[in-house]
């Protein structure tokens, strides 16, 4: 085998037209040999750690906050920071992730558009002794570290600040994109918190819907015919993220109904103004600059040979499917109307950003208050 | 009669290293008919389009009524007076008679929406000079007879008060009454003062049509004669070998 | 009979293939769709404040529809109206909110006049590229789709544009955002006395098709329209409990659809678009200038998908970097259902817009019938192609 000493330019460049020719296990072998190729040149000269970072894309604002986040703690690190944007494309995710490693990446963070559809880039990236961090998006495969906020808790802070100002009465979901795994996490702890109300006929469910993409227009016309289908009376929306928050509550607001308890996660700020107004109920925020700070940490530790036990704050995550992955969970904060301070004094919103439009006076919530 | 007339000096057209139309000088006194013939491939159908303004020529000249004309593209033919009736009728088959008439030259109100009542009149007029009974002027023109097609686009040539009109292969597609139509249409155009200039490669038609004939062999003109005392045989004897 | 008269099964074919008759068959497909609908939610689909609700939804696209059955005949495509209807959404909200883009905020009018003639200059960008540059379409407006959605994303960094000022958000319809039960009326009124004098002056026209009664029975039944049309509207309460009337996002979409319909129909762009798309070469030899004539259809187009815009963003009340994706496939859909030929030369701008209603009313009746997304998709994809098989059938029936 030539794998073990390729230095020669011309002749990775070989390996790397290899590597771009159909058949899956043609091109993980073109990938583990330039692999392997790389890593005894980095054990023989002190290099930084190169952290190959694949994005599935930045259509919510948040992902951009992640990368910053996860950069500057990166650079803090004296790590090298490698990107790839897959567009909400799987397909390009497989390439992207292909491209990292023959770029150098030591170690793989991957936020996976579709996990299943990793699977040959994932077979590679361990066949070649690079550890692979699964981010925010649940990988299922026993060596990927899973480091997200713990997306079950999101779904039961959601319905459990829905509960609190509407203890029961017709309420409906709109869940985000099926091919998302987070989509069910979050859903399965908006349940763990109704059933129980549920079950015992305090709360009817009325409509329940996924929304492809999480496209907020589509929430809005979903939303629309939720509400036609039920005359109008629907008591709850138990709604999974911020953007089709913005769907839901036009819709509402549109059909004149006012007061109507809405959820949503991410802490975007056109979500912290309308809690700032009314027509939002929560919004769970995860931080998504710990998660990229946190990113950096786990990744830079696994590249240097740290065992996933050991890092700090390591449990075990038990998947849908059964598999046992070692993960790092933060825990997500729910942010409404009476502590919108904590968002704006960890500088992740303006005030005025998130009071625009608030009418002064006692009615408006404590961050938009006047200081005394 | 005015004194209406095509002439065409030194007219050369190439694309790339083959010479389609070499040289040719010919000339069409009003209200007379000029038969171009010869073989495919001899230039017939390229004259046609550098006179129509479809393609720009190399080299010579082209005057109407003794004017230089650039012919830089199909309007500006129409503009210096020439009229063409295409071999594939250039007929817009999804539209009616009254569109194709007007194509490219529509009527308008003052508020600049189509004048269709106005045009519909005109079109009625017109075809009714050429054939009486056509009625079917809004009906796609893809529903029309051959030669109720052909009726059109002459319409439409005829419209264009053209001093010169170029008919190329205006019996092909046509059945016997239907040409017998045609020449008596092509005799009433002549009289009218119209030069005309008839491309075809029915030699018994174009010696039935045309006072003169003008033979064209690899694109250079090879023999003109007169089509009083030709006869098909001899035409075709020139076609294929004859020189001045 | 002379062999110049037309025999009378030639006179038949002529008029079922007619746009007039397929523009009927639309009309027949979507009642039967709506009563089918109607009969499986339990009345609920037929609503007043459900069919108020579909009119809104249907707009944007229905906007586009209109314009891209003109581009369509022109033996053109256009793929980036999603992507332009995204790019100008951010522009315009970019330009209303406080920190979004440099030289805001600025007063909703001027940010919606901007951003409508963006999108009429990015139209204009791609038709130079088809008509003077002579670029497939197909790949000049796939560049743009890709092009226009990137850029959409870069006017925020990806972030939500919000709030909208709250008399533009009107524009998109809900609470106030209709023009009130009077106004419905006088403009139902005046519709129909439109109807009744073109219908008149038609039939003076061609006073042998028939006697006044020919005209009297599609009259009678355009009148009933108009007036059904009204009566729904003024179904639903506006929130002082006044009848709300028609809303703003629908007299938009009639609007547009009128015009480009006059367009279309009654200028000399419009008889060129038509000659085009029946025969390139023949309208070139008629002294058409055929890339102007194309330049000027996508620039439309591009107009229409600001027009869109102004519609989606006023609606969600922000601008989403995500608007509008995947919108082209739903207009051309609609124009395709409403008899536009892909192959150029046929359309109508009516067909487009009962097109673009009878896809709306698939989806919304779907989601009322609690059907999920998948299967919903599925179900578009398939009654699309049943359609439009359908329609080449009936095409092929005729000659």
């Amino acid at each position: 085998m030539l794998a073990c000493a390729v230095p020669h330019r011309s002749a990775q460049l070989f390996l790397l037209a290899l590597a771009s020719l159909p058949g899956l296990t043609l091109r993980a072998l073109a990938a583990a040999m330039l692999v392997s190729s790389a890593l005894p040149a980095a054990a023989e000269t002190e290099h930084p750690v190169v952290v190959g970072v694949s994005w599935s894309h930045f259509q919510e604002e948040r992902w951009k906050i992640d990368e910053a986040s996860l950069v500057a703690a990166l650079g803090v690190r004296g790590a090298r920071y490698l990107s790839a944007d897959a567009q909400s494309s799987a397909e390009k995710q497989l390439a992207d992730l292909e491209n990292l490693v023959t770029r150098g990446a030591d170690v793989l963070v991957v936020v996976a558009h579709d996990p299943d559809a990793l699977r040959p880039a994932l077979a590679s990236a361990r066949a070649a002794g690079i550890p692979v961090v699964a981010y925010d998006r649940l990988i299922e495969s026993p060596d990927v570290f899973y480091l997200s906020f713990d997306n079950r808790r999101v779904g039961q802070i959601q319905a459990e600040q829905i509960l609190a100002v509407r203890p029961g009465g017709r309420f409906a979901f709109i869940k985000g994109s099926p091919q998302d795994p987070n989509t069910e996490f979050v859903y399965a702890g908006q349940l763990d918190v109704l059933r129980p109300a549920i079950d015992a006929g305090r709360v009817q469910v009325v409509g329940d819907q996924y929304v492809d993409g999480w496209l907020p227009e589509v929430a809005q016309r979903v939303t629309e015919q939720i509400l036609t289908r039920n005359g109008g009376r629907v008591d709850a929306f138990v709604c999974s993220n911020d953007g089709m928050a913005g769907g839901v509550a036009a819709a509402l607001a549109s059909g004149g109904r006012s007061g109507v308890p809405v959820s949503g996660q991410d802490g975007d700020q056109a979500a912290l103004n309308r809690i700032a107004l009314g027509r939002q109920t929560v919004s769970v925020w995860k931080d998504s600059r710990a998660l990229g700070r946190a990113a950096a940490e786990v990744s830079v530790a696994l590249a240097g040979g740290v065992r996933p036990e050991q890092i700090a704050g390591a449990q075990t995550f038990t998947t849908p499917g059964g598999v046992r992955v070692p993960a790092l969970l933060l825990e997500p904060v729910a942010i409404t109307r009476e502590n919108l301070d904590r968002v704006i004094e960890a500088g992740w919103a303006s005030r005025g950003a998130v009071c625009r439009g608030v009418a002064a006076g006692p009615e408006a919530p404590p961050a938009c208050r006047p200081k005394p | 009669m005015s004194g209406a007339v095509l002439e065409l000096v030194g007219l050369t057209k190439r694309f790339g290293g083959v010479t389609a139309v070499d040289g040719v000088s010919l000339t069409v006194p009003a209200g007379e008919v000029v038969a171009l013939v010869g073989h495919n491939g001899a230039g017939k159908t390229t004259l046609v389009e550098l006179l129509s303004g479809a393609l720009r020529r190399d080299a010579g000249e082209i005057r109407v009524n003794g004017d230089s004309v650039a012919l830089r593209s199909p309007r500006e033919a129409q503009q210096a007076g020439i009229a063409t009736l295409h071999q594939h009728l250039a007929l817009a088959d999804n539209l009616d008679a009254v569109a194709n008439v007007f194509l490219g030259h529509e009527r308008c109100t003052r508020i600049g929406l189509l004048d269709e009542d106005a045009m519909e009149r005109e079109v009625l007029e017109l075809l009714a000079r050429l054939s009486p009974g056509f009625g079917a002027v809004r009906e796609p023109v893809s529903r029309l007879s051959g030669g109720q097609r052909q009726l059109v686009a002459i319409a439409r040539a005829l419209r264009l008060d053209a001093k010169v009109l170029l008919m190329d292969e205006p019996t092909a597609a046509l059945g016997p009454g239907e040409r017998g139509r045609v020449t008596e249409l092509v005799r009433r155009l002549t009289g009218d003062g119209l030069a005309i200039l008839l491309v075809s490669h029915d030699l018994e038609s174009a010696l039935a049509l045309a006072q003169r004939v003008a033979v064209m062999r690899r694109g250079r003109l090879v023999a003109t004669r007169t089509s009083e005392n030709l006869d098909a045989a001899a035409l075709a004897a020139l076609v294929v070998g004859g020189t001045d | 009979m002379s062999p110049e008269a037309l025999s009378a099964s030639d006179a038949t074919r002529a008029r079922v293939s007619a746009p007039g008759a397929r523009t009927g068959a639309m009309l027949i497909a979507l009642g039967v769709l709506w009563l089918a609908l109607d009969v499986a939610t339990g009345g609920l689909f037929l609503s007043p404040r459900n069919l108020v609700n579909l009119a809104v939804q249907a707009s944007a696209v229905g906007v586009m529809a209109t314009g891209m059955v003109l581009v369509i005949v022109a033996r053109q495509i256009d793929l980036s109206i999603g992507s332009v209807l995204g790019f100008t959404g951010m522009v315009i909200a970019g330009l209303q909110v406080e920190d979004g883009l440099p030289g805001g905020p600025l007063p909703w009018p001027i940010a919606l006049c901007a951003g409508i003639a963006l999108a009429c200059a990015i139209g204009a960008w791609h038709g130079a590229w088809v008509a003077y540059a002579r670029l497939p379409a197909f790949v000049a407006t796939l560049a743009g789709l890709l092009v226009f959605r990137g850029a959409a994303w870069l006017v925020s960094d990806g972030r939500t544009l919000a709030p909208l000022d709250a008399t533009y958000t009107r524009i998109g319809g809900g609470l106030h955002g209709t023009i009130g039960a009077t106004a419905t009326w006088w403009l139902a009124a005046a519709i129909s006395a439109g109807i009744a004098a073109s219908r008149l002056s038609g039939w003076r026209r061609a006073p042998s098709s028939g006697g006044l009664a020919r005209i009297a029975l599609p009259a009678a039944s355009l009148f009933g329209t108009v007036i059904a049309i009204a009566a729904i509207a003024n179904s639903v309460p506006a929130p002082d409990g006044s009848p709300a009337g028609l809303p703003l996002p629908v007299l938009v979409l009639g609007a547009v659809a009128l015009a480009v319909h006059g367009l279309a129909t009654r200028t000399r762009f419009g008889r060129h678009v038509f000659a085009i798309g029946g025969n390139p070469r023949a309208a070139e030899l008629a002294g058409i200038d055929v890339r102007g004539v194309t330049l000027r259809a996508f620039t439309l187009l591009g107009a229409l998908a600001g027009v869109a815009a102004v519609l989606t963003t006023a609606r969600l009340g922000a601008g989403t970097n995500s608007m509008g994706t995947l919108a082209e496939l739903a207009v051309i859909a609609a124009a395709v259902l409403g008899g536009t030929s892909l192959a150029g030369g046929a359309g109508s701008v009516g067909g487009a817009l009962l097109g673009a209603l009878w896809m709306q009313s698939l989806e919304n009746g779907m989601v009322l019938l609690d059907v999920t997304s998948a299967l919903r998709q599925v179900a578009i994809g398939l009654v699309l192609l049943i359609a439009v098989a359908a329609d080449a059938r009936w095409r092929g029936a005729a000659p």
